[in-house]
């Protein structure tokens, strides 16, 4: 999937991926697309519940090499 | 019938389980613990480990560990109640990890790592200050009917209010030690033998604890542990997050699903002491009072730091979080050292406590068993869920209107 811009949260564990994302997002625009890259088992459920309480949407998750993908459209 | 079979296999140990079942079920796995022996804790099991770091580094006597408490090294972990509830918690993760396929070494960036040290610090400084972790300062102190459990709920909620104003300050000011973390993963069929052979020595070990005549009480201890960090690693169950989340997303769900639990364990042990099946000394210490707020904002402040509370950072490390994986000793260092150095100084009163029932002797706070005040049985119980239900009332407002969020 094409995104606009790519955060790496490989390694991060809870509360941080999360946190990251909610900064990232403020750098695209409405309808571009965020892409997150993770290992944090916690941020499968995290991800989906912050973008529908925020107004976002949650494109899916992707796994990579080791690592999920997750994408995030902005709302 | 295999069809159903694989789906209750996955429902069991695949499958995140639902935040307000997992709840019950650590209330109902923690009624059955104090039924079985006394209730259960986590900082004791970290602060065991953390002796015998530093017996290991010799240190023991140096620090005056062994003239206090008149041992010549630790009690061996095997053996002491406290570390086989550990034992058994991260094990009881580890399997649940292992099955659910979350398992993975996880490296963290190097500022993670040194958060990790200062966390393990405010986490052990904290919990001597609070009579215990998140779970015998707060979770397993409410529901014991113990005042001190109130105590330290009021500094969890500004200690995590000051953990995530420092997390925004460091994303904005630090840029040192980022990236570079990884995770090796381990093939899906080898974390499933090792599941299941972890469940093996876990019923294994059960087992030889209880052909011993001296070590019974151990072997239902390591099973109910297990149950316990097996559940929590399954639901993510993660009590720092109930006190983080209304102020971070205000997202509310964990917070009501402590509540919900804390009810739920009240209930069950009131039970068990209204009855003297236990005594009702059990996890009543005396920190009702500035200690026991001020060790909640330094325990939630390194919870923060850490990612994790008490069992939090527990069952993470059953998960394979190298992170936590400093936290943990570091954390049963500091709880190790300030123990110590609270009880040569009877800061807190135990003794006075235990032996003539004083309740006032040490200066950190009031030992209060609610029960024995005015409120009785009957009146205690109604105060937590009273506590448990504004909890739940508030941070269900906060969802809808986002009013206790801190912005970046």
């Amino acid at each position: 999937m094409d995104a606009d811009l790519t955060l790496d949260t490989k390694g991060l564990s809870c509360p941080m991926p999360l946190l990251k994302t909610k900064k990232a997002i403020n750098q695209i625009e409405s309808g571009q697309v965020l892409e997150v890259l993770g290992t944090d088992p916690g941020s499968k459920n995290d991800l989906p519940g912050w973008c529908e309480r925020y107004g976002h949407e949650f494109l899916g998750a992707e796994d990579g090499d080791g690592f999920f993908k997750f994408y995030i459209k902005k709302g | 019938m295999v069809g159903k079979a694989k789906n209750l296999y996955k429902i069991l140990c695949q499958d995140n389980w639902n935040a307000y079942i997992t709840g019950i079920l650590i209330a109902v796995f923690s009624i059955m613990m104090l039924a079985w022996a006394r209730p259960w804790g986590a900082v004791g099991a970290v602060r065991n480990w953390g002796e015998w770091i530093i017996y290991g580094v010799g240190l023991w006597d140096k620090f005056g560990f062994g003239g206090f408490y008149e041992i010549e090294k630790p009690v061996a972990f095997l053996t002491h109640s406290g570390s086989v509830i550990g034992i058994g918690f991260v094990g009881g993760a580890f399997v649940s990890a292992c099955l659910g396929g979350d398992f993975a070494f996880n490296i963290p960036p190097k500022l993670e790592m040194v958060k990790a040290i200062f966390a393990g610090f405010f986490m052990g400084l904290g919990a001597a200050f609070a009579g215990g972790c998140n779970v015998g300062g707060f979770y397993n102190a409410i529901g014991n009917l113990s005042a001190h459990g109130f105590a330290m709920m009021i500094g969890l909620v500004f200690g995590a209010i000051f953990g995530l104003k420092y997390i925004y300050w460091e994303m904005e000011h630090i840029e040192w030690g980022q990236g570079g973390g990884k995770t090796i993963e381990l093939p899906g069929a080898l974390k499933i033998i090792l599941g299941i052979v972890s469940l093996g020595c876990l019923i294994y070990g059960s087992y030889c604890y209880g052909g011993n005549e001296d070590l019974v009480r151990l072997s239902g201890m390591l099973l109910i542990a297990a149950a316990l960090g097996y559940s929590m690693q399954r639901g993510r169950w993660c009590m720092i997050q109930g006190f983080r989340e209304p102020h971070m997303t205000g997202e509310c769900t964990m917070a009501k699903s402590v509540a919900l639990s804390i009810a739920i364990l009240a209930a069950g042990i009131a039970v068990l002491k209204f009855q003297e099946l236990r005594v009702i000394e059990h996890y009543v210490r005396g920190t009702f009072g500035w200690g026991g707020v001020l060790g909640g904002v330094l325990f939630g402040f390194g919870a923060m730091l850490a990612g994790g509370c008490g069992t939090g950072t527990l069952w993470r490390v059953g998960e394979g979080q190298i992170k936590l994986w400093i936290v943990a000793p570091v954390f049963g260092i500091s709880s190790a050292f300030f123990t110590l150095l609270f009880r040569m100084n009877n800061w807190e009163g135990m003794d006075g406590w235990l032996e003539d029932g004083i309740t006032d002797e040490g200066i950190l706070g009031r030992f209060v068993y609610m029960p024995d005040t005015f409120l009785g049985y009957g009146g205690s119980l109604a105060l937590i869920f009273a506590v448990m239900a504004a909890w739940w009332i508030i941070v269900d407002w906060n969802e809808e209107t986002n009013k206790l969020v801190l912005e970046m």
